[in-house]
């Protein structure tokens, strides 16, 4: 389970040198505005509403937000991010619109240019303020519409830009294609493996990402094993691999859409009855919740993410794994998007319990998890790096609470971000992947 | 028309016409906008999520008890305090049976308001300085927020002080600044007393659908 520490070197050399690599955005300066407008119009709805007349400004927001916990900085509160919406909504869709049009200015360009760091660099939309909000406002999904209006005015940051503008034009992401899938596949070939690719039938799709083939190539190499072992039918497809999509995190939703509606597209054209999504935390968003609306109907098709599957199989009886044993004492990481957003906690436990390893949890979990701080695109936002040291900080001394020897996770992101903390601050505790746990242990 | 004629008259039905308008305005406007279809395949329940997220949300969880205490704990002496001195003190309870509903109902003993006006304040007043001196509520909070505690607070005083009922002019007093208080509330942050079960519900629903208990 050896990662190529130079190659992840130059990973994040790469991912410093894409802000140079975004083109300008194709929205007019002088529309910005306009068309941040249309976006929200379209996109708040009565459950926004109530959230948005519900607030008393307690600030208790705050208290559950790792930005704030680590930097104390009350521009960070959650709700603060939200004074854009707030404004255009109370100016133009509230009830009380012909009132507020009397006291309140109009959103404008600057108001635009102020709220990029507060919804981009600053929130990954991890949802744990919601959690603790009296009123119960749903402050991460308003903080994507703000993204998304952000987007619509060409205002995503540059160095998301460039991932989102790759994928949207040639549905790549940093330069990952079909061609370096099929390379990747002959070396696991050459290994011994089975690789199924681009089968004209099968009864799973299993997606991967760019972040598994050009650096974590072990745990595309355990997914494989995984599935060999089960028996499935199951195939991966050079028309649609890509898990990640750049379109919902830099709130663009014409790329969002392009994403993953080649994954469904493809899915229906193989008869597929599951797609499995990657270790990639938001991959799983895009296409378990998102990817049904982008499709403007129900999808012919169950969506997992891969530690999902993993813990159905080891729960329904279906995948026996040998024993690693209780010397072995780790903490899991639940990925925001995947726990807090998806509802799959008792799954990768499932798994971990069948490896029968000592497991603490953080003092923080399951739901009330903290972020590793690089997610909803961070982790390629060169102004975040703060954001995602303070979070990591915090990330470290939760992990060390536990006293475990290694963190387990189920996201290529949090897997990232948490080796960059620990790179930084020369910290010693493996963070490893929960399929390659058990792609190293099958019965 | 004397100023008491006046406040007991026509601008009290003034006021509990803009208030019921009001209120009835805002929460018709907020859910007439709707919500799209969600075509993703549910995990679980989103009408259990709602309902639960509107029990379990007035328990603040564990997790994040050491940083909230003292507003949980604020806002639960004001509220508490608030709700039995509106509900349950005699002469509101006099006021609804003569003017609004034609009915009563069993009233706390004088000792019992003194305790809940007592709390009431403690909790407004510590809510009060919280906003005025923690770094973040003083940034989120708005004018409209100082003005509804300080019409809470005053409205509470002058109802304390007119409990005796010795003096005609404080019981005057009391219920014109409840009027303005009735008059202000749908236009102010307020209205969370009505569009709270809204806006938890709506969360809870969007992530009990996906089987998570928030």
């Amino acid at each position: 389970m050896a990662i190529d520490m130079n190659v992840f070197r130059g990973f994040a050399e790469q991912i410093k040198m894409l802000p140079q690599m975004a083109k300008p955005t194709d929205c007019p300066e002088n529309q910005r505005v306009q068309h941040a407008q249309s976006i929200f119009a379209d996109r708040l709805d009565a459950s926004n509403a109530t959230h948005l007349e519900s607030c008393v400004h307690c600030g208790l927001c705050a208290e559950a937000c790792q930005f704030y916990i680590e930097t104390e900085d009350p521009a960070l509160t959650p709700i603060h991010k939200l004074d854009l919406l707030k404004r255009y909504y109370r100016r133009e869709k509230s009830p009380m619109r012909w009132l507020h049009r009397l006291i309140e200015a109009d959103i404008t360009e600057a108001d635009l240019e102020a709220t990029q760091f507060l919804v981009y660099e600053s929130c990954t939309e991890c949802g744990r303020c919601g959690l603790v909000c009296p009123m119960g406002i749903d402050i991460a999904s308003m903080v994507h519409i703000t993204r998304e209006g952000l987007a619509h005015a060409g205002l995503i940051p540059a160095g998301l830009r460039a991932v989102e503008q790759e994928q949207g034009s040639h549905g790549t992401v940093f330069g990952v294609g079909p061609e370096q899938l099929r390379q990747v596949a002959d070396e696991l070939r050459a290994k011994g493996h089975e690789v199924p690719i681009d089968k004209e039938k099968a009864d799973i799709l299993v997606l991967s990402s760019t972040i598994d083939i050009l650096l974590f190539k072990d745990v595309l190499e355990a997914t494989v094993k995984v599935m060999n072992h089960l028996g499935v039918d199951w195939t991966i497809h050079t028309c649609a691999f890509e898990g990640a999509n750049f379109g919902l995190l830099s709130g663009y939703s014409r790329v969002q859409k392009l994403a993953s509606e080649r994954i469904t597209k493809q899915a229906i054209a193989l008869d597929a009855k599951l797609v499995i999504v990657p270790e990639c935390g938001h991959a799983y968003p895009a296409m378990r919740w998102a990817g049904a609306n982008a499709h403007g109907g129900p999808l012919p098709f169950e969506v997992m993410a891969i530690s999902e599957f993993l813990g159905r199989e080891v729960m329904e009886g279906r995948l026996q794994l040998s024993k690693i044993g209780a010397e072995k004492h780790v903490t899991y990481h639940d990925p925001c998007k995947i726990g807090r957003h998806g509802g799959v906690f008792d799954e990768p436990r499932a798994v971990l319990e069948a490896l029968g390893v000592d497991l603490s949890e953080m003092p923080n979990n399951k739901a009330a998890n903290f972020c590793c701080g690089g997610g909803a695109g961070l982790f390629v936002m060169e102004k975040a790096e703060p954001m995602r040291n303070a979070a990591f900080d915090l990330k470290r001394r939760q992990v060390e609470a536990t006293g475990a020897d290694s963190v387990v996770t189920a996201c290529g992101s949090c897997r990232i971000n948490l080796m960059a903390g620990a790179g930084r601050t020369q910290w010693a505790t493996p963070i490893e992947s929960l399929v390659e746990l058990v792609g190293a242990n099958l019965k | 028309m004397s100023i008491s004629e006046f406040v007991d008259g026509p601008f009290w039905y003034f006021s509990a016409g803009v208030f019921v308008i009001g209120v009835l305005w805002r929460l018709i406007g907020m859910l007439a906008m709707g919500t799209k279809t969600d075509y993703s395949a549910p995990r679980a329940s989103a009408a259990s999520g709602a309902i639960g997220i509107n029990i379990t949300r007035f328990f603040p969880r564990r997790d994040f008890w050491s940083r909230i205490k003292l507003q949980v704990v604020a806002g639960y002496l004001f509220h508490v305090g608030l709700f039995a001195l509106l509900f349950f003190a005699a002469p509101h309870i006099e006021f609804y049976r003569e003017r609004v509903l034609g009915f009563g109902w069993p009233a706390l003993p004088e000792w019992a308001f003194i305790v809940f006006a007592e709390i009431a304040f403690l909790g407004l007043l510590l809510l009060i300085l919280h906003r005025m001196m923690h770094p973040v509520t003083r940034m989120i909070s708005s004018r409209g927020d100082y003005i509804g505690s300080i019409l809470l607070f005053l409205v509470m005083l002058t109802g304390c002080l007119a409990l005796a009922r010795s003096h005609e002019s404080l019981r005057i007093l009391h219920f014109f600044l409840a009027e303005l208080l009735l008059l202000y509330f749908p236009f102010s942050a307020l209205m969370h007393t009505f569009t709270f079960p809204f806006s938890r519900g709506f969360m809870g629903a969007h992530y009990g659908r996906r089987g998570v208990k928030v």
